[in-house]
């Protein structure tokens, strides 16, 4: 390899190595950024929310088995079923009336839940209730 | 005291097979990181498969299963292990593939200790922040599911239901069961478990890239391979919220790295044996991970089924002994315990999908929208930053590169291929399911680009130059 050509691959290779550098530390900087204060760490504490509110529930339901969930629609809904599911494993929480208990989360938003054919058992709080079903399969 | 016995025994297994599979005493520091950053993803591995199996066979003492699995392994480690013969082999390979200026080098090694410690400062509070991981998939699937195995007794199948939505029963069980694991030795769940084990499969990946290119290529290339990997913010994101495709990524990985090692060690007329068979679990394990393990499995068996030398049909013999325990773990798992996933449920819906030419042109668009915008990088996108790169650094006239060079872009092609044809099928809204996975099902195959991208570089003269280290 002629000298004229080492010297001009040995600049390319510095100057692709410092770009590639330092395209690399503005995305770790931005990250940084990102990440926000350690001081300031706002922990999510929906989890945790959610099990102290399906605690009270818990106790009453058998351990294992299938109960019936109604909660509210839309993307918040789906949530709120999930971390229900959650809180209450190893049961199975199914979104349905169908089943001689069912779990119902009222949020304080409208509409409330479609609780016809049911008949309340006991209210925890926080709005997670237990009804009953006595036409289910 | 539980703690500790959890931690030592899960990653004392997962040593002992490392080296019980790589017989040379480790002398470089790149060679004991490599091997260090197996064995917590291999030992994790185990650790699942034995919670498993003693859910499954309904064995009581965890902990004094795990005290015989652990014998065991240490029996077999100093009886069966054949003593290392191979000369100084790493000595032979460490190498320099971008020779740089020593001010330069001091730079990028800042640069890559800096990144670093972002990653990790990044990842601890965005674990600290999001206990219960970031996203649905982590307490709707893969924490779900470790709660049914720790609070089902028996029972644990209930949690596989079709009656719980979207939370894809057919999900294979490495992390969730891993996760019971802990929880188990520890007597009680806590959020701590799947936070840490997130954490600690991201950095054993940016140590396992690293390490492995120090070996093959020499410390420039390592250090510019982990940077690119711990500044992609995606990474670490996904790394710490608790979802299983950064521990997939590491087994990608892991498969490929050990076979351009045990090449590496062929080419010098060495022979490890046991490194083939380290892929193989590697491969068992990304396959009981997630589905998308099993593709991968198939396009690494293809692309080395392709090579027609002796050594190739022993190489893939030696894969699919290795992998055949797995397979079967997994193909039971489906039979007895999962539903048929979601995707390949309505078959006769899937017939006018493969033949409207729309879905492809949708895809293909979204292909080519998250390649640019992959990784949420910022100013340059990492993808656009190695091609790059490549173009400044590369020069044209070059030495060929090497058939497993080539198999190993093979196997990550079949595989785009195959997340291609999962999407044509697909009984999801398109748009939908593009949106919310196609970043992840990228993020999966990036440790690998990176590390196969570094070792396309050939050596600058042709020749290898001693390394820096």
């Amino acid at each position: 390899m002629s000298e004229p050509h080492s010297n001009r691959q040995r600049a390319r290779t510095t100057t692709g190595v410092l770009l590639f550098t330092v395209c690399c530390l503005l995305s770790s900087l931005r990250m940084v950024y990102k990440t926000g204060n350690p001081l300031h760490i706002q922990v999510d504490d929906a989890g945790e929310l959610s099990e102290k509110r399906f605690a009270g529930l818990r106790t009453e339901l058998p351990n294992r088995g299938v109960v019936g969930y109604v909660g509210e629609s839309g993307n918040a809904g789906t949530e709120d079923y999930y971390r229900a599911q959650y809180a209450l494993a190893p049961l199975v929480v199914d979104r349905s009336k169908d089943h001689p208990l069912v779990v119902v989360s009222v949020s304080t938003l409208p509409p409330k839940p479609d609780t016809t054919g049911l008949e309340p058992v006991k209210n925890f709080g926080n709005g997670v209730l237990l009804f009953s079903n006595k036409g289910a399969k | 005291m539980a703690l500790a016995w959890a931690v030592i025994s899960c990653l004392a297994s997962g040593y002992l097979i490392v080296a019980f599979g790589w017989s040379r005493e480790p002398k470089l520091p790149d060679e004991k990181l490599l091997r260090a950053s197996l064995s917590i993803g291999l030992g994790i591995g185990v650790f699942s498969v034995i919670y498993f199996l003693v859910n499954e066979y309904r064995l009581s003492h965890v902990l004094a299963i795990d005290l015989v699995v652990l014998v065991l392994l240490v029996a077999a480690f100093f009886t069966l292990r054949r003593p290392g013969s191979t000369p100084a082999a790493f000595e032979i390979l460490a190498s320099e593939s971008i020779a740089l200026p020593p001010w330069l080098h001091r730079v990028l090694s800042g640069s890559f200790l800096f990144a670093l410690i972002v990653a990790l400062y990044s990842a601890i509070l965005r674990s600290i922040a999001h206990p219960d991981g970031e996203g649905w998939d982590a307490f709707a699937i893969w924490n779900l599911h470790a709660r049914y195995l720790f609070r089902g007794g028996e029972h644990w199948r209930d949690g596989f239901s079709p009656l719980i939505p979207w939370s894809h029963p057919d999900y294979p069980l490495l992390l969730p069961s891993a996760v019971a694991h802990f929880w188990s030795l520890l007597g009680r769940e806590t959020t701590a478990v799947p936070g840490v084990i997130g954490l600690a499969f991201t950095f054993s990946t940016i140590g396992l890239l690293f390490s492995s290119l120090a070996i093959l290529r020499g410390r420039n290339s390592a250090m510019l391979g982990g940077l690119a990997l711990a500044s992609t913010p995606f990474f670490v994101e996904q790394g710490s919220a608790q979802y299983a495709d950064v521990p997939l990524s590491f087994f990608f990985l892991a498969v490929i790295v050990l076979l351009h090692l045990n090449d590496a060690y062929l080419a010098e007329n060495l022979r490890v044996p046991g490194l083939v068979g380290l892929a193989g679990m590697a491969a068992g394990f990304a396959i009981w991970t997630k589905n998308e393990g099993m593709l991968f499995l198939c396009a690494c068996v293809i692309t080395q089924m392709t090579g027609r030398s002796r050594q190739s049909t022993r190489r893939v013999a030696t894969l699919l002994a290795a992998v055949a325990p797995f397979l079967f773990l997994v193909v039971w798992f489906k039979h007895s315990v999962a539903f048929p996933n979601e995707i390949f449920f309505n078959r006769p819906a899937m017939l006018p999908k493969i033949l409207d030419p729309s879905r492809y042109w949708v895809i293909v668009k979204w292909f080519g929208k998250d390649f640019l915008r992959f990784g949420e990088w910022w100013p340059v996108p990492g993808t656009v930053l190695l091609v790059l790169f490549y173009s400044l650094i590369v020069d044209k006239h070059r030495p060929q590169r090497g058939p497993t060079l080539r198999a190993s872009v093979w196997t990550l092609g079949l595989t785009l291929a195959g997340y291609f044809a999962i999407y044509v099928i697909t009984t999801y809204d398109l748009y939908w399911h593009l949106r919310f996975s196609l970043n992840r099902l990228f993020l999966q195959l990036w440790p690998c680009v990176i590390f196969l991208f570094f070792l396309a570089i050939p050596f600058e003269s042709g020749k290898k130059v001693p390394n820096q280290a």
